[in-house]
């Protein structure tokens, strides 16, 4: 190849009247999706609570040590009146009171986060992992493939999973591996199929022919050319995945089939906290779960729209009034393939 | 019809050797639909097209849109397979190898895409879409395969420093810049530029040009140049093969076609360049503007695929279709598929006027300058 030309080079550029360096400059597709999400304050909002969730999970045995409560700790004769009732929120040092046995709802709550958040983005992670490599291969190589995994998808979806992660859990045990492997067994063909969707679309598109042209493989287009364009659709549905798979792990432990107490999730402390009707005198060990739990799916579900709409210009539903948003965040958590919510239950 | 490698194309004494040769291909993309989803029609993109190409040659391939200009850029490229018909490219029959086959000839064949938008991956950095060519063909240390990036870059005119951007942040010309160093990357002998301009400013459209000319002088490139007007076929061109609806109509020497064309759809096309390449048309050289739209290529209109449209058609046009030859008086290689050839001082736009009654649908009509 010859030397550089450095002389034409310049003339070039400078007779290039479409060359505009202020408008061209920093417009990767990642900054110019920031810049979006920055000025939507719902998302931001969101995002900053999810933030301080992860911090909060992260830092559970630093922040009960502060506290000066554990979560499993039964304080019979602080944490409960004469009268076995538990201590209400602000009371004898428990800032959201206590539960049915003494033990401090709010270090509960912290180490509860842990449990949902490992579940949720762990299941999730899986999730991805095998939605989008199927929905690759399906959507790339079509025909016969593409209808044998996608009917396969669909009866995955199609299936009663509760009674499906009862069986299973009551052949395996109840494990927080399994919860994490079951949740995501069911909710990864919701990923496929988008990303299935998308890749027939990305297929067809000029670059993927010029790699081609060029004597790429298969193998090679699918990951080298088609995935790094899914990373917009994966974060987005990952972000609206957590919270489904979040309250699928609730939902489980509310059965008993997730996490066995005494280990504190959001599930179990709901169901004991539904059993007796204790609740009705001490609501706050029932309430409190409830509310950490709504919020959680809440921030990750206006999250994720925040994100679409950032990702994905032509959503550009940004307009569109905070409180609409978490209506509109409500409905959206009941689509995926998720059972009915376990707060509605108590 | 078939071009006999005596070569009717023949510009350079000497070497018999072309470089590629198309023998009367066929593309049929089938339709889908219909009942129980079977098909039988289909869209006749490419029906029966041959030429052949001699190195360091340009051919000009010119035709409206929709025409099969770009299905048969992917045939010679190979991305498509053939309905039938062979296509040779160094003595080698491309369309009987399976694609692992075909890999090796990729580095010598390339193509520089239509769309500077959609040919370049959104998702990936400049340096990384420009060392796909090496990381496929080659093995190269992750510094040498910048150096040659760079360098590749530097060729074509952009800054080396602007390894690590994305697509998003060059402008129209820079992106079809980048396109074609992808496209010359492994040194390929032949590049088939599909419409490589059309989507540009005009300002760009010449820069451009003068690129691809200047590579070709250094690497001993040989191009088929498409597009869809023949302003900017002429300064690239040596040879022009004037395509409509799947056939070739008109082939030749591009100096020849543009002093002499004989077929009434080249010389419509003629008529229609603008004003700066005024002084290529003759003076009998009326506007003619061809009416009513380009027929369905799947159902294209019997005997010559023109006689709708065309201003000299006459009964026989519709039945018998006419054969890809020499007309009288022509020198060799240059071909003309038409009964009755335009001849020098027919003026076509009153032929249109008389045989507007016999053509039926879409007469070309007249405008005087
Ligand atoms: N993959 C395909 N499947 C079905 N039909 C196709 C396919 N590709 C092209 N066609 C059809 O074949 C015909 C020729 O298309 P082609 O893209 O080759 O035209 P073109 O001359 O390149 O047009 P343009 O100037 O618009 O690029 C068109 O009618 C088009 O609809
Ligand atoms: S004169 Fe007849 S054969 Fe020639 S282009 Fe017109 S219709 Fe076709
Ligand atoms: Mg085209």
């Amino acid at each position: 190849m010859s030397a550089l030309r450095a002389d034409e080079l310049e003339i070039v550029e400078e007779k290039d009247p479409e060359l505009n360096e202020q408008q061209f400059e920093s417009r990767t597709p990642w900054r110019l999706a920031w810049r979006r999400l920055k000025k939507d304050r719902v998302a931001m909002v969101s995002l900053g609570f999810i933030v301080l969730l992860i911090l909060v999970s992260l830092f559970a045995p630093l922040l009960t040590a502060l506290i000066g409560h554990g979560p499993n700790t039964q304080y019979t004769t602080r944490g409960l009146s004469l009268s076995g009732i538990p201590v209400g929120p602000g009371h004898n040092g428990f800032l959201l009171g206590t539960d049915d046995q003494g033990r401090d709802v709010l270090s509960r709550i912290i180490y509860g986060s842990r449990i949902s958040l490992e579940v949720g983005i762990g299941a999730t992670f899986l999730a991805l992992l095998l939605g989008v490599v199927v929905g690759l291969f399906a959507g790339y190589y079509g025909g016969f493939l593409d209808s044998v995994l996608g009917r396969f998808m669909d009866i995955l979806l199609s299936f009663p999973i509760l009674l499906l992660a009862i069986a299973i859990v009551a052949r395996f045990g109840p494990s927080l591996g399994l919860l994490i492997v079951v949740i995501s067994l069911f909710s990864w063909p919701y990923i496929g199929r988008l990303v299935r969707g998308q890749v027939i679309s990305l297929r067809e598109r000029e670059f993927v022919e010029a790699a081609r042209a060029l004597g790429a493989s298969d193998l090679r287009i699918m990951f080298v050319e088609i995935a790094p364009n899914l990373v917009a659709l994966a974060v987005i549905y990952a972000t609206l995945l957590i919270p489904v798979n979040i309250v699928l792990e609730a939902t489980l432990s509310f059965l008993g089939l997730g996490v066995q107490p005494p280990t504190a999730s959001w599930g179990n402390m709901i169901a004991e906290a539904q059993t007796g009707d204790l609740f009705t005198v001490a609501w706050w060990f029932l309430v409190f779960p409830c509310v950490a739990l709504v919020l959680t799916t809440l921030a990750f579900n206006l999250l994720g729209d925040g994100l679409r709409d950032a990702l994905d210009p032509r959503y550009g539903r940004s307009h569109i009034s905070p409180a609409k948003r978490v209506r509109r965040a409500f409905r959206v958590r009941r689509t995926p393939p998720a059972p009915e919510p376990a707060e509605a239950k108590a | 019809m078939t071009v006999g490698p005596g070569g009717v194309f023949s510009r350079a004494e000497g070497t018999d050797e072309f470089l590629l040769e198309a023998d009367d291909v066929v593309k049929h993309f089938p339709v889908r639909g219909g009942a129980f989803g079977r098909s039988h029609a289909a869209v006749k993109a490419v029906d029966g097209v041959s030429f052949s190409l001699r190195a360091g040659e340009t051919l000009g391939l010119v035709g409206e849109s929709g025409c099969g200009k770009s299905t048969l850029a992917r045939l010679i490229t190979g991305l498509h397979p053939v309905t039938s018909g062979h296509v040779r490219f160094k003595g080698q029959d491309i369309t009987s190898l399976q694609r692992r086959q075909l890999r090796p000839l990729r580095r010598s064949m390339q193509m520089v895409f239509q769309d500077p938008y959609g040919s370049l991956n959104p998702r990936r950095r400049v340096g990384s879409i420009l060392s796909d060519p090496f990381s496929v063909h080659e093995h190269l240390s992750r510094a040498e395969v910048r150096r040659r990036v760079q360098e590749l870059m530097a060729r074509v005119g952009l800054s080396p420093e602007h390894y690590n951007r994305f697509p998003s942040e060059f402008s129209g010309g820079q992106r079809q810049r980048i396109g074609i160093a992808r496209a010359l990357a492994l040194r390929p002998s032949l590049i088939v530029c599909d419409e490589p301009v059309s989507a540009l400013d005009v300002s760009i459209q010449a820069q451009i040009l003068n690129l691809l000319e200047d590579l070709q002088a250094e690497f001993m490139l040989t191009y088929i140049f498409i597009a869809h007007d023949l302003s900017v076929v002429r300064h690239v061109s040596n040879r022009l093969a004037v395509m409509y609806l799947g056939k070739l109509v008109e082939t030749g020497p591009t100096e020849e076609i543009y002093l002499n064309s004989r077929h009434p759809y080249t010389a419509s096309l003629l008529s229609a360049v603008p004003v700066a390449d005024r002084a290529f048309r003759s003076e009998r050289r009326e506007r003619i503007i061809l009416t009513g739209d380009v027929p369905s290529p799947v159902d294209p209109p019997s005997g010559c695929r023109f006689h709708p449209r065309c201003p000299k058609a006459q009964a026989v046009c519709a039945v018998q279709e006419p054969a890809l030859e020499r007309k009288s008086g022509d020198p060799d290689g240059h071909l003309t598929a038409c009964h009755f050839p335009v001849v020098a001082g027919e003026a076509l736009a009153n032929a249109s006027r008389e045989t507007a009654g016999v053509t039926g649908s879409g007469p070309a009509e007249a405008v005087h300058p």
